[in-house]
């Protein structure tokens, strides 16, 4: 998450039309403590029954944790782009990020979720 | 001969390409509409009051970090 929040203002244009939302089963409580600690600019969510990881594949059963996993959501509401799993310490996953943030807000805007 | 290497090769194949192809091949692919999900959302100015839906964010590019757990790297 360090990462991501280094990077927010190139790669998620500095929150502007591109929102960031991390998901982890964590409780809504530490994950609020943890984003005012580190000073998060972005949206955390409590997926602590995997509600969202089993939608996305992400969820691991075996320990009750979401895989680390990307996946861009264009304004149309298609995926655009998923790492699955992210390879979070190699920085061409980032820019591979970065690019495909930029290529999704440049798309097309119709239709909706 | 010729049969067994070609089995063999298969049986190779098919034991190396197993765990990748198991990694996770769930989920929308590129193109998928993707799924909706309400959750409870954290910023750093504390818990917000209302959950966070996927589609609250219609016309908005978003991207969905799934991550291990707080406090660590990554």
């Amino acid at each position: 998450m360090n990462a991501y929040r280094d990077q927010y203002a190139t790669l998620f244009h500095g929150g502007k039309d591109v929102v960031l939302l991390a998901i982890s089963a964590d409780s809504v409580e530490t994950l609020a403590s943890w984003a005012k600690d580190a000073d998060f600019p972005f949206t955390f969510l409590s997926d602590a029954h995997g509600d969202a990881g089993k939608l996305y594949g992400a969820w691991l059963p075996e320990h009750q944790l979401d895989n680390r996993s990307l996946f861009v959501v264009g304004p149309n509401g298609k995926v655009t782009y998923r790492a699955t799993p992210f390879r979070e310490v190699d920085p061409t996953a980032y820019e591979e990020l970065g690019a495909a943030v930029k290529a999704a807000a440049g798309g097309p805007t119709s239709s909706g979720y | 001969m010729k049969l067994a290497r070609w089995a063999a090769a298969a049986w190779a194949l098919g034991v190396w390409t197993a765990p990748a192809a198991a990694q996770q091949e769930q989920g929308p692919t590129v193109g998928q509409r993707a799924p909706d999900f309400a959750l409870p959302a954290a910023t750093r100015a504390g818990t917000q009051a209302r959950p966070v839906r996927l589609r609250d964010f219609k016309g908005k590019t978003v991207v969905l970090a799934f991550f291990y757990k707080a406090r660590t790297k990554g």
